[in-house]
């Protein structure tokens, strides 16, 4: 079984050769090696490669497989061979732009008004969620042709709370 | 002793406080709101009581509900726990009016102490060396005046502020005129008061508490200090005691001890109480506030001194007197306390509520671990994200850094995102272990790091361990067009 995975941001290739748990592999063309796998519970992996012990555990999030190895956090996403980069997807220098609530909370401050040019980086509102206040800013400058926030008003997660273009 | 006790909090201090009532025989009882019904508190409670919805405005801060609650289940007294109504004086006045014991100190206190204002003016009368500052509004010639006399840097301040806004950093005359204009312009626009005031600027000042304990029989003892100087938003991340700076200059820890003392008795203290100092590179100490109530980092100085504070608490507000004098209070060993955050910290602390889906508690010598969580439990996003305190003890402060790192390594938190990491790096930091703490110092520490590289070697670990579960569990994500919100949350440059 090969895989292409995108790891982290940095693109990668796994081929399983055989099974837990006497797993064979080679990743990104490196020579081929062997893995002793035993899985004492679901998501966690224990993995003998060289006499060298690894508990690796895998969580299922929506959007990327996230697996946690010794404290680092790898968030792994199947690879697209249609496309060759995402990184500029949806983060172009023009157009329209949204703000939206990225969790509930409350409107505590509307820092611009419509029709105001703003910066980039410059603060367009403060929103309060789990007792923290966050100022959320322009990506990139513009002018903000809608308001739909309004102090002291609550909000849901993705809201459009702003928008510039 | 009382017989039963209500908590009027939530998450892990009610925990805390219900071990301590369990060890004592003291039946417990739990408030909750709507988001709480299937908290540890709850479920650890002998008994429970709902007072309202998940808005704490409408539940953990409502007096009338948490004391008809107390009432209802016949609650001799109600300990407050930190935070909540812990420091709000008509709180401590209403469970006196219903003949409930407020396990705390008099309302009187608590309304002397919880005014910053009041407060400084109480301290100055006490003889407590207090941070120079004017205390109230100045004009351009005020604020010239006050850096005559206690030279530059000094601090401009909104007089109704907090959380930064309105407050400038000036060096020198020339600079005075423009920062003036700057602060009072964004106090006028943050909180509809211009006015600000001028404060001596303490250069990388380290954060220094010491512990009181009172009696209502007059007796007042200090059970030594902690360091908290490691701090994010204002707020503490990383506990200590001893302080190190204490540790090396012995005298300090006598000296704070008495001047907060000092302090505490003119405002008629008694129960648990911490003075917050901020001290300087000369070792010079002063007063910053008076917290009135028990504070979140207590265990360290259980650790320290082998004294249980919420039992003292009891006994305290039961008509106890203290069970020991200044003199018997030992310090053994070094203890140091991380507090575990559902958060994000290398996207400027953003909170990170959730489901858990795994947890690996450390365990082993030298560890305690305060939490409030569970496998399943959904991190609520009502209240502070908080899940645990992790503390350790050891014979020195290298040993305690070391235990601390273990246990770190031991720890795992499935589902969300939390600050374990963070504070490993943290604590193999050089200057951490060096001991150069100051209340800036994550700030410095962000301009020397950045976050983790794993080893070269784990990448290909972690894709061996996602394609194992890829073959028999769930296929791989594909990547997706439009992140969904919390990738937005984590990721975009909005929240920069």
């Amino acid at each position: 079984m090969k895989l292409q995975l995108t790891l982290n941001g940095s693109q990668s290739e796994i081929d399983l050769l055989s099974p837990a748990p006497h797993a064979r592999f080679r990743f990104d063309g490196e020579v081929e090696r062997q893995a002793q796998v035993e899985i004492p519970e679901p998501g966690v992996y224990s993995i003998l490669i060289d006499g060298r012990s690894y508990d690796a555990r895998v969580e299922e999030q929506p959007e990327a497989l996230v697996v946690v190895i010794d404290g680092y956090r790898f968030e792994i996403v199947a690879r697209d061979p249609r496309r060759f980069s995402r990184s500029g997807a949806g983060r172009s220098g023009e157009g329209r732009q949204t703000v939206v609530a990225p969790m509930p909370g409350k409107i505590v401050r509307v820092l611009v008004s419509p029709g105001q040019e703003v910066a980039v980086n410059q603060g367009i509102l403060v929103v309060e969620a789990m007792k923290m206040q966050n100022e959320m800013k322009a990506a990139r400058a513009g002018k903000v042709v809608a308001i739909s926030a309004r102090e002291g008003s609550v909000v849901k997660a993705g809201e459009v709370l702003a928008v510039i273009e | 002793m009382f017989r039963k006790v209500l908590i009027a909090n939530r998450g892990e201090i009610a925990v805390r406080v219900m071990r301590t009532c369990r060890e004592m025989g003291i039946t417990s009882v739990a408030v909750y709101s709507d988001a709480d019904r299937t908290s540890l508190h709850v479920r650890m409670a002998d008994e429970a009581e709902h007072v309202g919805p998940s808005p704490s405005a409408e539940s953990y801060l409502r007096i009338d509900r948490i004391v008809d609650a107390a009432k209802k289940h016949g609650a001799e007294a109600i300990h407050p726990g930190y935070g909540f109504l812990s420091e709000n004086a008509d709180f401590a006045a209403a469970c006196e009016a219903s003949g409930i014991v407020f396990i705390g100190p008099s309302a009187a206190s608590i309304r002397a102490m919880g005014s910053k204002t009041a407060a400084r003016r109480i301290a100055i009368a006490a003889g407590t060396p207090v941070v120079p500052g004017t205390d109230h509004g100045v004009t351009l010639a005020g604020a010239r005046d006050f850096a005559a006399r206690h030279r530059y840097p000094i601090l401009l301040k909104a007089v109704a502020g907090g959380g930064g806004k309105g407050m400038r950093r000036v060096d020198r005359e020339a600079d005075l005129e423009g920062a003036l204009r700057d602060a009072s312009s964004e106090a006028e626009r943050s909180f509809n008061n211009s006015e600000v005031y001028v404060e001596k600027l303490i250069e990388r000042p380290r954060h220094i508490e010491i512990q009181l304990f009172g009696d209502r029989h007059g007796n007042m003892i200090h059970l030594g200090e902690r360091e908290c100087s490691i701090q994010r938003r204002h707020q503490k991340v990383i506990e200590e005691c001893p302080s190190p700076l204490v540790a090396l200059h012995p005298e300090m820890r006598h000296a704070m001890g008495e001047a907060a003392i000092k302090a505490a008795r003119a405002a008629g203290y008694y129960n648990a109480g911490t003075v917050e100092f901020l001290a300087d590179a000369d070792r010079n100490f002063y007063f910053l506030e008076m917290n009135t109530r028990l504070q979140v980092e207590h265990p360290v100085t259980e650790l320290v001194t082998g004294l249980d504070l919420v039992r003292l608490q009891l006994e305290v507000a039961a008509g106890g007197r203290l069970p020991l004098t200044q003199d018997e209070v030992a310090w053994t060993g070094s203890a140091i306390e991380c507090r575990i955050y559902a958060e994000d910290p290398y996207n400027n602390f953003l909170p990170f509520p959730g489901k858990l889906t795994r947890l690996d508690r450390p365990l082993g010598p030298g560890i305690r671990l305060d939490g409030c969580v569970y496998t399943g439990w959904t991190v609520p996003m009502e209240y502070d994200p908080l899940l645990a305190k992790l503390a350790v003890w050891a014979a020195t402060r290298e040993q305690a850094t070391d235990r601390m790192l273990r246990a770190l390594h031991e720890y795992d938190v499935g589902g969300i995102r939390t600050n374990i990491g963070f504070f490993r790096q943290i604590l193999e930091d050089p200057e951490f272990r060096a001991a150069n703490l100051h209340t800036g110092f994550i700030d410095d520490f962000f301009q020397r790091n950045t976050p983790p590289a794993p080893p070269a070697g784990l990448k290909a670990v972690a894709a061996l361990a996602a394609a194992l579960h890829a073959r028999t569990e769930a296929k791989i994500p594909e990547p997706q067009a439009a992140p969904n919100r919390w990738l937005q949350a984590g990721r975009s440059d909005l929240l920069r």
